[in-house]
């Protein structure tokens, strides 16, 4: 079997932790190449069952991580089985799971360790009461995304490549079908269709890897003194109509992710801690990472309440963002009554004033809303579809002329599968359907 | 007259052949009833057996024991291998058959099988007692009873043959219908559905000027269908190659009007790989020619086949039409052109057994289950037979797998996704194509066709004998010859020459080099069975791509293994999505694999079922 990965993390609990797991023959080769520890020396001296501190690198980040490997027949799916634990985070898990697809590593369709599980006598009853459920919800949810994510040019580039390489197909099988009657409409440009999706898919391939924007969302930090009203922002941004929260809240130590959607484009919202000097220890931590997560945001909100005059803290923090791009916004606008001057914009929490408005600021301020109309593959399942295709189709290209084509249609078909994959087509039903509305063929 | 048999075939087609002879050759005492005796095993359409797919069905179908195959090797008076150039799986196998020589072997094959009454007559009605078979009514009033009954109508159900204005109730070549057996079945809760075909007119040899066509000649040195048959087949006829043109077209165009397929006279629904020439011609507008084969309809007739002019245009409309073509100037019909609709079941209230959902010992093949084309019921004609034999025997019915067999490819289709055009075998259906190739459809078959007690003794041995041989090559392929002793055939073949020795096995991997060059400068090689030694070539050239697909059948191999009881009842499976319920509860899916095969079944609802099967045992 080949190898899958997906973040095992259940989502209704998730929390400071995020659990990636690899299944197959090749999980453990995958996992030490993003995955390494002065306690392994090579792969043959992985001791399973033991949970192993080292470090984990991505194509984006570098972080402490734990690895824990399992063993075939000794695992929860009776596969060798690896499980990385990282901090929580979408933005981790996200980038972990698509460095471990550009390995190889397939993304796993819903409950696929699960069945993989049972195939392999390894599923408990008790385990399969829930996970039956789990997917059932998950199955809806995901249908419903995937159709979503197929919009604009990304879809029209998939669904012509789609459609250029079912032509090149039927080309190919009307010819293997009807050796007789394609004397003079044998078409010879197969090879040419072919090349030429190809590298419109290497170009899709290369765009995602530029499209980290796209893929992980905009990072917007929510800054501010203790009790300027962030979470209270934040809990009302998440109840605002175009905003689809589309991740269960997770909380790292002490900063606070939420994505939301906002008109399509995933905004990770950092919800840092009250930005002040403290001895208290715990605190210090607190602040520092807030620190952290405002330099590494794409845009910070600089909350200030204005039922409060404005401290000397609060005008530090307000010109420490000088080469920030920022707003600063005005909290509490229905309680306001010390205005500040460098306001953009007041808003209300309680009422919602202003928070269409903010919503739309944040939007233009950080280029989002250009973004998503750029044509760029946003979820690792799709990334490995266009991969596979992009393998097929090289393979096909290589050996075109030393195999015979019923050879060249295996590379095609499995190119045009991996590509309905996104798509949903029936790809044997759509060659026949070019085949007979392109030919004239048939006796 | 003794009337209760252990199976009824109701037709004596090519599915009612195959269904009747497998019957009564696995031991069970068998009636086949056919409208008309002088249509037993009748070609209706073209006179040729085999082609893409076609031909890949009728050596599966001999390799598990089979008739076609060893009748067509009989009849043949012309053979040609197609796609030769586009790789082994590929490659095809057609025949050019006498249509009445192989009506006359097929009657004699079945006069002589043991246990096997033939009889002439109508089934008018299907006897049931609780949804199980009884038997049979005839349109006499006589009444016959078995436990297994296989339905095998062809296109003879309520048919209707059209020619422009004129229709007739009747069947292909003027045979009597069946004209009451449709309305039965229906009143018996099985669909009924209504499709089309049809077939060109039929002309003189005499007044065709063949001197302004292009001879198609037969290949020569080719195997036969058949494994058994070990004689050089007839190849001595000839086939003719002509073009329609613009006044053709035009005459088509300009009488559309009067075209059945396009005034609303005919409804059912006709296949799109066989379209009629009007067809052709406005769905192609810009196509200047079409190509137009004249074959022999036999040895011993000068009747012939206009093969690509197929048409329920008027009479005179064909006339017109035909005597613009090359050739056929002065040429004198003998029959006319026809469409014909005809009823059919919905297959996929049958299960990959062919047996029924709804009424039990009640098996359809050919035709009556939406398909089309003499091989692809033939096919389904033996399964049939297979499965009724083993019903009665109170044994697990034989469903052979989409990777083992294109018959397995066609069934699957058939029951699993239905049919919305009569259903023709097409090689690019077959997902696993370069495992089912013509070359090893005895290797892949005829060990299930021996456990169902099908292959004799002597089909049996060669079988053996064969896959000794090719045991024996497979041990030599690490004979290693030197550079000077294959240098001539390199040079021949513009390979580069090895500085050191060459395997036998490297030598046949090359892409540049053939078994034959092999043979050429091996004493050793030269001595095996060329056809042993041809699959082993193929095994070795395909190694790479074979192991990709071997890979993918691995993985589904274990979803064909876990069994659905065919009473499921889906609604208690919670947490499948609407869509996926409803089609499995259609469908009534043998394995998780056929489950996942049905359109609207996604993989989560495959694993909520693979739990909930889990959940349920054990309990």
């Amino acid at each position: 079997m080949d190898t899958i990965v997906a973040e095992s993390t259940s989502p209704v609990s998730a929390g400071a932790v995020g659990i990636v797991r690899l299944s197959g023959e090749n999980a453990l080769p995958l996992a030490l190449r993003v995955f390494s520890s002065k306690e392994i020396a090579s792969p043959d001296s992985v001791e399973p069952r033991k949970m192993i501190l080292g470090m984990l690198r991505t194509d984006t980040l570098m972080d402490k991580a734990f690895c824990f490997y399992c063993k075939a027949p000794l695992s929860f799916t009776g596969e060798d089985v690896v499980e990385i634990q990282t901090h929580g985070g979408r933005a981790v898990i996200r980038s972990l799971i698509r460095t471990l697809v550009s390995f190889g590593a397939r993304p796993a369709l819903p409950g696929e360790f699960s069945k993989r599980a049972y195939l392999n006598g390894k599923l408990t009853l008790d385990a399969a009461e829930g996970i039956a459920d789990l997917i059932s919800a998950r199955s809806e949810a995901e249908a419903m995304q995937a159709y979503r994510l197929l919009s604009g040019d990304l879809a029209k580039g998939i669904y012509a490549s789609e459609e250029r390489l079912t032509l090149a197909l039927a080309n190919l099988e009307v010819a293997l079908d009807y050796p007789e009657e394609l004397l003079e409409d044998t078409d010879t440009t197969c090879l040419g269709i072919v090349k030429s999706v190809l590298s419109d898919l290497k170009l899709l391939l290369a765009h995602s890897r530029d499209g980290k924007k796209i893929r992980e969302g905009i990072t917007v930090a929510i800054a501010g003194l203790p009790n300027a009203g962030k979470s209270s922002l934040l809990n009302a941004l998440l109840k605002d109509e175009r905003a689809i929260v589309t991740d269960i809240p997770g909380t790292t130590r002490d900063t606070l992710y939420e994505t939301l959607e906002i008109n399509g484009t995933p905004v990770n919202l950092v919800d840092t801690a009250g930005l002040r000097d403290t001895e208290d220890l715990i605190e210090k931590i607190g602040v520092a990472k807030a620190k952290d997560a405002i330099n590494g945001a794409d845009l910070v909100l600089l909350l200030e309440d204005g039922s409060v005059p404005q401290t000397k803290e609060e005008k530090e923090l307000f010109l420490s963002l000088k080469n920030k791009k920022h707003i600063v916004v005005q909290s509490k606008s229905d309680a306001a009554r010390y205005p500040r001057e460098e306001a953009d914009l007041c808003i209300s929490s309680k009422t919602g004033e202003n928070l269409g408005a903010l919503l739309d600021r944040i939007l233009a301020d950080t280029g989002a809303k250009a973004l998503a109309d750029t044509a760029v593959l946003t979820r690792e399942r799709h990334v490995f579809a266009v991969k596979k295709a992009v393998d097929a189709l090289q393979c096909a290209v290589d050996n075109f002329f030393s195999v015979s084509p019923d050879c060249t249609a295996v590379d095609l078909r499995t190119a045009c599968r991996a590509l309905a994959s996104i798509t949903g087509d029936d790809v044997t039903e759509e060659v026949y359907e070019k085949i007979f509305s392109e030919f004239c063929v048939g006796k | 007259m003794n009337k209760t048999f252990d199976a009824i075939v109701i037709g004596g087609g090519h599915a009612g052949v195959e269904a009747a002879h497998a019957l009564a050759a696995m031991g069970h005492n068998t009636l086949i009833l056919s409208l008309t005796l002088d249509a037993i095993a009748f070609l209706a359409c073209n006179p040729n057996i085999g082609g893409t797919g076609k031909g890949h069905l009728v050596k599966e179908i001999d390799a598990l024991g089979g008739i076609m195959g060893i009748l067509a090797d009989k009849a043949t008076i012309q053979t040609r291998m197609l796609n030769t150039g586009n790789g082994p799986a590929v490659q095809s196998l057609r025949a050019q058959v006498d249509k009445a020589l192989y009506h006359r072997l097929a009657k004699a094959a079945l006069e002589t099988t043991p246990n096997l009454s033939i009889l002439e007559g109508e089934a008018t009605e299907l006897l049931i007692e609780n949804n199980t078979v009884k038997g049979i009514r005839t349109a006499m009033g006589d009444t016959y009873f078995a436990k297994a009954i296989i339905l095998a109508t062809g296109v003879y159900l309520d048919s209707r043959i059209i020619i422009g204005e004129c229709i007739r109730e009747t069947g292909p070549n003027g045979y009597i219908r069946s004209s009451k057996l449709s309305a039965n079945l229906s009143r018996l809760g099985l669909s009924i559905r209504r499709f089309k075909t049809g077939t060109p007119a039929r002309v003189l040899a005499s007044s065709i000027d063949f001197s302004k066509m292009i001879p198609q000649y037969g290949d020569q040195g080719i195997p036969a269908f058949s494994y058994m048959t070990d004689y050089k087949v007839r190849n001595d006829y000839l086939c003719y190659l002509t073009y329609t043109n613009q006044t053709t077209h035009k005459i088509i165009l300009d009488n559309l009007d009067k075209a059945p397929l396009y005034n609303g006279t005919i409804s059912g629904i006709g296949p799109r790989y066989c379209p009629s020439i009007e067809s052709k011609i406005v769905r192609f507008k810009d196509k200047e020619r079409h190509q137009v084969f004249i074959e022999p309809e036999g040895a011993d007739t000068t009747e012939m086949y206009v093969q690509g002019m197929s048409t329920s245009l008027p009479y005179d409309v064909q006339e017109k039409m035909l005597a613009t073509i090359a050739g056929l100037e002065n040429v004198k019909i003998m029959r006319y052109g026809y469409a014909i609709e005809y009823d059919c079941l919905d297959a996929t209230e049958f299960y990959p057994t062919l047996q029924s959902k709804k009424i039990q010992g009640f098996f359809s093949a050919g035709q009556s289950n939406g398909s089309s084309g003499y091989e692809e019921a033939a096919a389904q004609g033996l399964m049939a037979g297979i499965n009724a034999a083993l019903y009665l025997e109170k044994r697990e019915g034989l469903v052979l797998r989409r990777d083992q067999a294109y018959i397995g490819v066609l069934i699957d289709d058939l029951v699993t996704k239905g049919a919305d055009e009569p259903y023709r075998m097409m090689t690019s259906r077959a997902e696993y194509r370069l495992q089912l190739r013509q070359d090893n459809a005895d290797i892949r078959l005829t060990e299930i066709g021996r456990a169902v007690g099908l292959v004799k003794d002597d089909r049996y041995q060669k079988y053996l004998e064969h896959t000794a041989e090719i045991g024996r090559i497979q041990k030599m392929l690490s004979l290693t010859f030197s550079p000077d002793k294959i240098a001539e055939v390199f040079a021949m073949r513009g390979e580069p020459l090895p500085k050191s020795g060459l395997s036998a096995k490297d030598f046949l991997r090359r892409t540049a080099l053939n078994a034959d060059d092999l043979v050429k400068v091996s004493k050793e090689f030269a001595e095996v069975s060329p056809r042993a030694l041809a699959y082993v070539e193929t095994e070795l050239k395909y190694e790479g791509y074979l192991e990709k697909q071997k890979r993918e059948i691995r993985e589904e191999a274990r979803l064909e293994e876990l069994a659905l009881p065919a009473d499921f009842d889906y609604d208690k499976v919670e947490g499948l999505l609407t869509e996926a319920r409803q089609k499995l509860q259609k469908i009534k899916p043998l394995t998780i694999a056929q489950a996942s095969r049905i359109s609207g079944v996604t993989p989560a609802d495959i694993t909520v079922l693979i739990i909930y099967l889990k959940k349920k045992a054990a309990k």
